[in-house]
């Protein structure tokens, strides 16, 4: 039988976060995840590596956790984060009283707000508003939700920590009240087998519910979902955030060549549910254009969305939920052997696990101190690797590629470009993906499906949303024989193309549209994937 | 500037027919041309009706046409002048030196970059398919380097396709390009335009010839007309099959400048660059369009005007908001069914009509723009191609064909 001192549930910031956590401790430490990584809330946000700023009137404690775990994150994951630095904004009409207070529980939170003059504020981001009154620079930045968690798994590896992917925990093995291992199924093959463990992790996030509910425990979780919209430019280069009362649709935040507006708030049952509508779209852009008078011409990308995993706490309990996060030891509801953690934001997840395990790891004897605050993630690329890249590599693209891949995997692309010419063709333009890399990335055991391959490479995330590498990186995996992807090619091919529709149907308007026309186009008619066959 | 017969408006497939129609009826015409329209995405053949009401692939196109819903722009435009147009279309290509085969009564499969197969009706002697279904060997040529055709992926598709039954073999030509940068079909076109380039390929190719064979090569075969085609099978022996590919289409372009080319030839003034953004309106007559350049605006007068503007792709209709569609030129009013629920299907690569490509302007029998109430809102301005309302030309497979037959049908009236 499979066997892990740990075993943890649940693939998003938190889970690789404890994973890291404890394979650094020198734990023994499994996660599994029932689709591919970071496939929910961690990637389905906006990407804004709060400084704290956002809750400094509401929950100083959050705002100081915010604003030590930014410092962290900058450090140790450099080639994550984008350090734009963030602008609050208050416009004509917001209520002036809060500027006053904001700026106060900045002061008290450890915040350095720096307040700037309206002229300077439109000066350095010319698309503001005229009805812009007030402005301060505060340490936002956007984050890569993907990157920062596959480089947690990286690290994790090189201290024997494991992933296993499309992995689903389908039952809890309970021996006379203590955890003896988790049951699962292959979400491919559908095979159900079991693996042993001391101790369980449930950091399932939205659905930390069900989880506990393989366990017969209930844990009050309720999902949020949160809608966003990304365009297809920069419209500012730093975070915009409105300055007011924490509302819909007041953070934008730019990520290479796009700029995301979020978000919604709606409690929904059911995490799977990712649906967006008309109404979410409307509502955002709606109180976007405030900010951004001319918010309408640009194109949008797309409209996703993903559930905040909101914890609620019993009343008789009397945990904080202010703290927006909670670990619960099911031993005292008598089940031995089993933690959930739930709630917290993206930005703190790495003090979510360091106080996780701070908790978990004496009870198996271990009494390390948390390090993961001190190490980088990944290895820097040398610069002179990256100078030598250059001599294969569309130029822009060195640095893209290098801060994906890292420095073995930057490595072993730049060889096969050099070996084999022919793999230096680029397969996605906008996001300067090579072939080389694809395949670099297609050969890992996590990489099933033309998706799998999209969240490690941002294949077809940038504006031309897959028209052109649908085709490319379809034909590309088909050679995989290890892939499910290579069964298939153009069902591939469409699937990739229905999964980037579903963020366009609710704003198939102005330039999507437009768009839209151009890749029924090419696909419906000039390669004919939707039509049926002569008689 | 002195007043022409015929201002067309638009320089896609529509707008270039509609000029030359109304040219060799002897009319002084003016074309005003902003872009390619689609050309360079498109793969240059004519269809008229690959896939019926239900989907269902159409073996008649002739037959489909006559069961067309009331709303279709082919039922306004009528059997007779879409045969005339198809008529006219295959004697003008005859001419021009790339001569279109096919006829309305039978559907043509033509081969795309990833191995399916498509319908269509009238094809350049370069695309004909329907070749491939008696051939006993496929000989799916791919190039070295080329950018967008992946000879493996068409080897793993078109057998579904063309049967199993067949000998399916694979060879890859290398055109010797080298300069580090990704080739397209246009690129290694041009190198089959010089004769180094064609002996080359040849001397490659030769040894893969054979009875009973048939090659299928992306479209690589010239910049022009048909005659590095006529050569090859000739220098082979044996049928040769081009694709469908990604853009730039190469055969889209060859279309676009026999067409240009015919333009000249016929003293059409073509003005380049400019978009038309306005009209003046006298009443239900339009005098002139009001077209911006460069440096500032001109107004185009004319007895009557083509809108060849295309749709959402091209920019003629516009939405900037969803529920608020506009014809950019004259105003039109533009038929969108802009309810949230039917606007757009769940799936991308449906089993129904999407509704946004239906929207367009609806006309009466003659082309001309009609009101809710069904009476004519400009007497002297036609509507023609994806201006028009009422279909889905990625469902039906019908662009073309509709651009072909409206622009024929308006230059005539």
């Amino acid at each position: 039988m499979e066997k892990a001192t740990v075993v943890i549930i649940g693939g998003g910031a938190t889970g690789v976060g404890i994973l890291r956590d404890l394979s650094m401790r020198g734990v023994d430490a499994l996660l599994i995840e029932k689709r591919d990584m970071v496939n929910g809330a961690s990637s389905r946000y906006h990407g804004l590596l709060h400084s704290g700023a956002r809750y400094a009137v509401k929950d100083q404690e959050a705002a100081k956790e915010c604003i030590i775990e930014n410092t962290i994150l900058r450090k140790i994951g450099t080639s994550c984060v984008e350090a734009t630095e963030g602008l609050f904004v208050r416009l004509d009409g917001d209520d002036p009283e809060f500027e006053q207070k904001w700026v106060a529980g900045c002061a008290a939170s450890g915040i350095k707000a720096i307040q700037i003059s309206p002229e300077e504020a439109r000066r350095i981001e010319p698309n503001l508003s005229p009805k812009l009154v007030a402005a301060y620079r505060v340490p936002d930045a956007a984050i890569d939700g993907f990157r920062m968690s596959w480089q947690n798994v990286a690290s994790a590896k090189r201290y024997g920590g494991r992933v296993k992917t499309y992995t689903e925990a389908v039952g809890v093995v309970v021996e006379n009240g203590v955890v003896k291992g988790i049951n699962v199924r292959d979400y491919f093959t559908k095979e159900e087998y079991v693996i042993g463990c001391d101790m369980l992790v449930n950091a399932a996030g939205p659905w930390c519910g069900f989880v506990s509910e393989l366990a017969g425990l209930e844990v009050n979780v309720k999902p949020s979902k949160g809608t966003l919209i990304a365009f297809n430019q920069r419209i500012a280069s730093r975070v915009v955030n409105r300055l007011r009362k924490p509302a819909d649709g007041d953070i934008f935040v730019p990520h290479g060549s796009i700029t995301i507006l979020g978000t919604s708030s709606i409690t929904i049952p059911d995490p799977e549910d990712t649906s967006t509508s008309w109404d979410e779209v409307e509502n955002l852009m709606k109180t976007g254009v405030q900010v951004f008078e001319r918010l309408r011409d640009y194109r949008i990308l797309r409209v996703f969305a993903g559930s905040r995993p909101l914890y609620s706490a019993s009343g008789d309990t009397g945990r904080n939920a202010s703290r927006g996060f909670v670990i619960l030891d099911h031993e005292d509801e008598g089940l031995k052997g089993m933690m959930t953690i739930c709630g917290g934001k993206f930005t703190t997840y790495r003090l979510m696990a360091e106080k996780l395990c701070d908790k978990l790891c004496p009870k198996l004897g271990n009494h390390e101190k948390c390090r993961t605050a001190e190490e980088a993630l990944v290895p820097e690329v040398p610069e002179a690797e990256k100078k030598a890249a250059r001599k294969y590599f569309p130029a822009f693209g060195v640095n893209l590629a290098a801060t994906r891949l890292g420095t073995e995997r930057f490595g072993n692309v730049v060889k096969r470009m050099e070996e084999k010419p022919e793999t230096r063709e680029v397969i996605c333009e906008c996001e300067n993906v090579t072939l080389a890399e694809l395949e670099e990335i297609a050969a890992l055991p996590t990489s099933h499906i033309i998706s799998d391959v999209r969240r490690r490479t941002r294949l077809g995330m940038g504006t031309c949303q897959g028209n052109f590498c649908a085709l490319r990186s379809a034909a590309a995996l088909s050679r995989f024989d290890n892939l499910e992807a290579s069964k298939d090619p153009l069902g591939q091919m469409k699937g990739f193309l229905q999964a980037r529709w579903k963020g366009i149907r609710p704003v198939m308007a102005g330039k999507t549209l437009r768009e839209t026309e151009m890749t029924r186009g090419l696909y419906e008619l000039v390669f004919n994937v939707n039509g049926g066959r002569p008689e | 500037m002195s007043k022409s017969d015929v201002v067309v408006i638009g320089s896609g497939f529509a707008g270039l027919i509609a000029a030359l129609v109304s040219a060799e009826k002897n009319k002084k015409v003016t074309l005003l041309s902003y872009g390619a329209g689609t050309f360079p995405l498109n793969s240059g053949v004519v269809d008229i009706m690959g896939y019926d009401e239900k989907g269902a692939a159409v073996a008649s196109p002739a037959q489909a046409l006559a069961t067309v819903p009331a709303e279709h722009p082919y039922k306004k435009i009528g059997i007779p002048s879409v045969q005339d147009a198809v008529k006219f279309f295959l004697d003008f290509t005859k001419k021009e030196g790339l001569p279109f085969v096919g006829s309305l009564d039978k559907q043509q499969w033509i081969v795309t970059a990833v191995g399916t197969m498509k319908p269509t009706c009238l094809v350049p002697e370069s695309m004909q398919g329907n070749q491939c279904f008696d051939a006993a060997e496929i000989v799916l040529v791919g190039v070295k380097d080329l950018k967008d055709y992946y000879v493996d992926l068409v080897a793993k598709t078109l057998p579904d396709w063309l049967g199993k039954d067949k000998k399916y073999s694979t060879f890859t030509l290398d055109s010797h390009i080298t300069g580090g940068r990704d080739l397209t079909t246009l690129d290694v076109a041009r190198w089959m335009d010089t004769e180094k380039g064609f002996n080359d390929a040849v001397s490659q190719l030769k040894s893969q010839a054979g009875s009973g064979k048939v090659f299928i090569v992306p479209a690589i075969l010239g910049t022009k007309g048909n005659e590095v085609y006529t050569k090859l099978v000739a220098a082979l022996g044996c049928p040769v099959v081009e694709t469908t590919g990604m853009p730039p289409s190469t055969n889209g372009l060859r279309v676009r400048d026999m067409l240009l080319d015919a333009l000249r030839k016929h003293g059409v003034e073509v003005v380049e660059n400019i978009k038309a953004h306005g009209s003046v309106v006298d009443g239900k007559i339009c005098k002139a369009v009001v077209a911006g350049g460069e440096v500032r605006d001109k107004k185009y007068e004319a007895d009557s005007f083509i809108l060849a503007t295309g749709g959402f792709y091209s920019g003629g209709i516009t939405m900037r908001d969803f529920g608020e569609a506009n014809e950019v030129v004259f105003g039109l009013p533009v038929e969108a069914d802009c309810v949230e629920e039917r606007w757009v299907n769940e799936q991308l690569f449906s089993a129904e009509k999407q509704t946004f490509a239906k929207a367009g302007v609806r006309t009466d029998a003659s082309l001309r723009a009609v009101d809710e109430a069904g009476n004519c809102v400009l007497e002297n301005v036609y509507v023609v191609g994806r201006n028009l309302s009422g279909y889905d030309f990625c469902f039906e497979h019908s662009g073309n064909g509709v651009a072909l037959s409206s622009a024929y049908k308006a230059a005539m009236a």
